[in-house]
């Protein structure tokens, strides 16, 4: 672990510095809205007023518990899947390349809608509720919001994770390995899949970016109470400081991710010197 | 590179799809030999034989073939088709402005850092694209609501903060690649001998970037695509919406539906009915992710030839 309070301290001053940007925008290019007198606390859905405070840590909770469940369910499938395919011969390994690349081209939109008829479809067919597929009062739900939340990441991952083990698999160490007797299974899990961890690491920044794009419509359509939805509804000053909620700490993982792989680039091309 | 472009397979079905898409899209009414206006009119109730009465809007796909009807009894799939151009076209639009956009402004003082536009890239990661879009468009109609404007210039406003929302991140990497570039001895040396800036963008760094270009500008149709979709959900629909009211006098239940036929204009408007009409929604969604993946692979076509360019 090596991480710098100063380039963080540095990130963060530009992250407050473009969300306030961001958050006087709208009302510098439009004008503000006179009509709508409300608390600056408080954010408004279909005219009914919702204080921000103190409900807002509840449904932060609520999000990142969705986030990071699909985060970690989509990279273990991820993983396990990547491990099955490269035991399978080479021309059905093509074919899962290309399946992945027709899958990866679904909108997020698509799968939430499809995933949420085929539960509704189950239910009328055979009357077995497989999970709720709404929120009801204060009924949280997790497991349809977490598996559809874990779709599109787990596709993506799968298909980096393939196209590292292609490059992993010609390298030097694992014909040594190979050549000392070791069966493939062996290296594979033992060897390989270290090496792909470290390396998965450098996409951390994309897949974290898509699924907080993600997280917001699957919130929107199953209708959960999270933090996206604040931050839809709320303006001004409500708006930057939950902006900062989510930035604030997504901004550290960043850092230490970034600060790590830098590192680990410094290593390999040490090494090759 | 465009004559490498026709040796990848998977990239000229991309393109046929959407070129097909498109003139079916422009000449349906005479390619399918119906009439447009009667293929798009609402359809209060459905009749049998007799005249009598059987159904109410929406139709399902079997009553109404080929893909049903939405809540006002128009049709599905002529709605799609005949928003297929408009679609496409703004997509396309809004994807190539914001590359003018972004490389003009990258141009004007390459050599800058454009701290301004970092801190927005960094606080725009955390954002998603569609809430940023939204907060501003939302204001955007709040101010249409109180001094009405024209339609066209309110299409011409959103269309703008649709391209405003992509320019940021896409500034920050074309001042990577073009200083990059800059930084190159061809260049120095080209600077020496005393050519103008002008002449050094346009001979040189631009014809370097141009497939980078293509391949940023196909990556935005995809974004842009899929902004459209979210937009949609949010019952927010470029080109302006007309409040209808529906359901009978004791229950009156005004509904907002979009002028331009766009497909995320469809989506937005079925997405209140979706238990009711799934179809309605799943079509428009599916012909989304169709264009998505034929779009996805041209992608794939250009990355392959810069492969094999490079080896």
């Amino acid at each position: 672990m090596n991480f710098s309070l100063k380039s963080y301290l540095k990130r963060l001053r530009s992250i407050i510095l473009g969300i306030l940007i961001i958050g006087i925008l709208p009302a510098l290019l439009f004008g503000t809205n006179t009509q709508v007198e409300q608390n600056v606390w408080e954010y408004s859905i279909r005219n009914l007023k919702y204080p921000l405070f103190p409900d807002v840590f509840e449904k932060y909770q609520y999000s990142m518990t969705i986030f990071f469940a699909a985060l970690l369910s989509g990279l273990v499938a991820a993983l396990i899947l990547t491990f099955f395919t490269t035991l399978l011969p080479r021309f059905l390994q093509r074919i899962v390349y290309g399946l992945l690349t027709f899958l990866e081209s679904l909108p997020d939109l698509f799968i939430v809608v499809v995933l949420q008829f085929t539960v509704i479809y189950i239910y009328q067919s055979t009357g077995i509720l497989v999970a709720n597929i709404s929120n009801v009062y204060n009924n949280p739900i997790y497991l349809l919001p977490i598996l559809t939340l874990a779709i599109l990441p787990t596709i993506q991952l799968f298909k980096i994770a393939l196209l590292l083990m292609k490059d992993e698999q010609h390298k030097p160490y694992v014909t040594v390995a190979r050549a000392m007797g070791l069966s493939r299974f062996y290296i594979t899990i033992v060897h390989v899949f270290r090496n792909i961890l470290t390396s998965l690491v450098q996409y951390y920044k994309t897949i974290f970016v898509f699924m907080l794009s993600n997280l917001f419509i699957v919130e929107y359509v199953f209708n959960l109470n999270g933090i996206m939805n604040v931050l839809l509804y709320t303006k001004g000053v409500a708006f930057m400081v939950t902006a900062l909620m989510i930035a604030i700490p997504f901004s550290f993982l960043f850092e230490i991710a970034e600060s790590n792989t830098i590192k680990v680039n410094k290593q390999e091309e040490e090494e090759a010197a | 590179m465009i004559l490498k472009l026709f040796k990848q397979p998977q990239a000229i079905i991309g393109f046929l799809f959407i070129t097909s898409l498109l003139i079916f899209s422009f000449y349906w009414p005479s390619m399918l030999d119906v009439d447009k206006t009667e293929a798009l009119k609402l359809q209060d109730f459905l009749y049998d034989d007799d005249g009598r009465i059987i159904d109410a809007p929406p139709y399902s796909p079997s009553q109404v073939p080929p893909l049903g009807s939405d809540m006002f009894g128009k049709h599905i799939f002529y709605q799609v088709i005949d928003g297929a151009k408009y679609t496409i076209l703004i997509a396309l639009g809004i994807a190539l402005f914001r590359i003018l956009f972004s490389v003009g402004i990258t141009l004007i003082n390459p050599k800058s850092n454009f701290s301004f536009v970092n801190d927005i890239v960094q606080a725009t990661l955390y954002l998603p694209t569609a809430i940023l879009a939204y907060i501003f468009i939302n204001s955007l109609i709040m101010k249409q609501s109180m001094e009405p404007m024209s339609t066209i210039k309110l299409i011409l406003l959103q269309c703008l903060i649709l391209i405003g929302v992509g320019v940021p991140p896409l500034i920050s990497t074309f001042s990577n690649e073009i200083k990059a570039i800059l930084k190159k001895d061809y260049i120095t040396n080209t600077f020496a001998l005393g050519s103008k800036k002008v002449y050094v963008y346009y001979k040189h760094v631009l014809p370097e970037l141009s497939t980078k270009l293509v391949l940023l500008f196909a990556q935005q149709v995809v974004q842009t695509l899929i902004l459209m979709a979210h937009l949609g959900v949010l019952a927010i629909f470029i080109g302006g919406s007309a409040i209808v009211v529906l359901g009978d006098i004791f229950a009156p239940m005004p509904v907002a539906i979009p002028l331009a036929g766009e497909w995320a204009g469809i989506i937005g408007m079925n997405f209140a009915k979706i238990k009711a009409a799934p179809w309605a929604i799943l079509t428009p969604l599916t012909f989304f992710a169709m264009l998505i993946f034929a779009l996805n692979l041209i992608i794939q076509g250009i990355q392959n030839c810069l492969e094999t360019n490079k080896s």
